[in-house]
């Protein structure tokens, strides 16, 4: 049994630049910590260049650290020993393309040290669970993106690893496709695996994970629960039916106002809301919710990097 | 460990036969040998050290081909297209990879040389009544060679591109077979100890001309070849642990 006490990933004080002769420094990542708990779905956003796929490659070993301690479940993750229990999807798998679907998954089974008899049937297994079961017999080069996204999401999978880290799983992938995926990483979640989802997708994140680190520039500019870092402090948003203007009592306290599929959609104050429900009920409006305002993870998203790399220009 | 190491091996063996160019060689080379019988005419006695000695160069020839179109591309072209991911995030050692990768090389090019030493074999008995059975001996000496020059080429290939490697890899074995031409001198003959010849394996003389090689020879020679791959795939799996992916 996992140390509940022992995080499943652990990354800290990543940082890594890049020599090259005649050229600056270049760091790509600086100073990145991320903890992520055991049987939860972590997301690690950033803009393109942010630094993503170089923490996610020093965290298996693909890349040397300048500096840093990565963990997995306890483990060196560096070093081969440490990346047993761990399934990988790379952002846009490449695949020996002329083999078939099945011929790579025994190959990635062996890899994984799947015993023999077992081979089979896991492969079968999984490219079933990725949707692929008709097409184990098809050559590779004749897969389309998904399908390659799709089969690199199984190989992933092979031993039961304790561990996913899935960089850009949605990828070239259909819509269908991609729910498929967010069920898949819900699955795993729910059979006590960890995730730790690099996208750029945030319909994606806000859908699936508990808590999200967004990297800007190779730095680390948040970490945290999601809900608490979308909701806006002190702020209420409130729903109402049935009236096509606000009785001035709430008008005069109500912000961002907005006419949404027949509804009135604003927010006010978390301290009048009393209020502004009593002044709705009295004109004859008809509430329909009344919840902490919450921003996009769109908007906060923006703001941040915006936030973020005004503080990183210089003077 | 061999359970990592062997799977790599047997993908580059499997992939190595889907491309074809074994097939395109030992075509080529099998060709060569059924035309061995037609060069000119030797004195009697002459005519099957004569085969025997061409039959040598077309393996070396063979063997050589195999190595540099293998040994050249096969790492580069995992690192360009990123298959390496995927098998290395599974636990695997760059080690494990590197001597998987000079494995798979390294059996292709024995069946490669093992079938062509039939052929040999096969125009030796039809064409001089005589099996040649000391062919195997100059195939066994040029297999380990190019195991060597293999493990130089991949090594080479951790960083570099197929040109600098074959480039590079041509270079050691003209070297390794030019001790007395380049250290042979008055001047330089102190040096002879420490240069890294590839003559161990030159058996052409004993093979061709003389009675074979003895077992203790090919027991040495082993060594030889053992410490050779050891040393190159040393220095390519330092190489590699130090390179971003």
């Amino acid at each position: 049994m996992m140390d509940e006490n022992i995080a499943a990933i652990r990354v800290q004080g990543a940082q890594k630049t890049f020599k090259a002769p005649g050229r600056p420094l270049k760091v790509a990542v600086d100073d990145v910590s991320i903890s992520v708990q055991p049987a939860t779905i972590h997301g690690l956003l950033g803009p393109n260049g942010a630094g993503k796929t170089t923490t996610l490659k020093m965290l298996i070993g693909l890349v040397r650290p300048t500096a840093g301690v990565f963990e997995v479940l306890g483990l060196d993750s560096t070093r081969p020993g440490g990346r047993r229990e761990l399934g990988f999807l790379p952002e846009q798998p490449y695949f020996p393309m002329n083999l078939t679907a099945i011929q790579a998954m025994r190959f990635y089974a062996r890899l994984t040290g799947v015993p023999s008899r077992d081979i089979d049937d896991d492969s079968a297994a999984l490219l079933s669970r990725v949707g692929l079961e008709d097409a184990a017999r098809t050559e590779l080069a004749k897969f389309s993106r998904g399908m390659l996204q799709r089969l690199g999401i199984a190989q992933a999978l092979f031993g039961n690893p304790r561990v996913v880290i899935l960089d850009e799983p949605a990828s070239g992938l259909d819509p269908v496709g991609q729910r498929d995926v967010r069920n898949l990483m819900l699955e795993l979640r729910s059979d006590g695996v960890t995730v730790l989802l690099s996208s750029h997708q945030l319909s994606e994140v806000e859908a699936v994970c508990d808590r999200v680190s967004i990297v800007n520039r190779g730095r680390l500019a948040a970490e945290g629960d999601i809900n608490t870092l979308l909701n806006v402090s002190g702020k209420t948003s409130v729903r109402v039916a049935g009236l096509e203007s606000l009785p001035d009592a709430a008008l005069v306290l109500a912000e961002d106002i907005a006419l949404t599929g027949g509804m009135l959609v604003f927010s006010i104050p978390t301290g009048a809301t009393r209020a502004v429900v009593d002044a709705i009920d009295e004109s004859g409006g008809t509430i329909v919710s009344v919840m902490p305002k919450r921003d996009s993870l769109e908007d906060y998203f923006s703001r941040l990097l915006a936030m973020t790399s005004r503080e990183a220009m210089p003077s | 460990m061999m359970s990592r190491i062997w799977p790599i091996g047997v993908a580059v063996i499997t992939d190595s036969l889907r491309r074809k160019v074994v097939y395109v060689v030992l075509a080529f080379a099998a060709m060569l040998a059924l035309a061995i019988p037609s060069l000119p005419d030797y004195g009697l006695g002459v005519e099957g050290a004569v085969f025997r000695e061409v039959a040598l160069a077309l393996v070396y020839v063979t063997g050589l081909v195999i190595a540099l179109s293998l040994a050249a591309n096969r790492i580069p072209a995992e690192f360009e297209r990123r298959t390496v991911y995927n098998v290395l995030a599974k636990g695997v050692s760059r080690w494990e990879y590197l001597v998987g990768t000079w494995l798979g090389i390294f059996c292709v090019m024995a069946g490669t040389i093992a079938a062509f030493t039939v052929v040999e074999q096969v125009v030796g008995v039809v064409t001089y009544g005589d099996p040649m059975w000391q062919l195997w001996q100059g195939s066994l000496a040029v297999l380990l060679e190019m195991g060597v020059v293999t493990a130089f080429a991949a090594s080479v290939s951790t960083m570099a591109g197929p040109v600098v490697v074959v480039t590079a890899t041509l270079a050691v074995v003209f070297a390794g077979h030019s001790r007395s031409t380049l250290v042979g001198g008055e001047g330089a003959l102190a040096l002879s100890p420490f240069y890294p010849s590839f003559d161990a394996f030159n058996v052409v003389n004993p093979v061709a001309h003389g009675s074979g090689v003895p077992m203790l020879y090919l027991l040495s020679m082993i060594v030889v070849f053992v410490g050779f791959v050891g040393l190159f795939l040393s220095v390519g799996v330092l190489i590699l642990s130090r390179k971003d992916l």
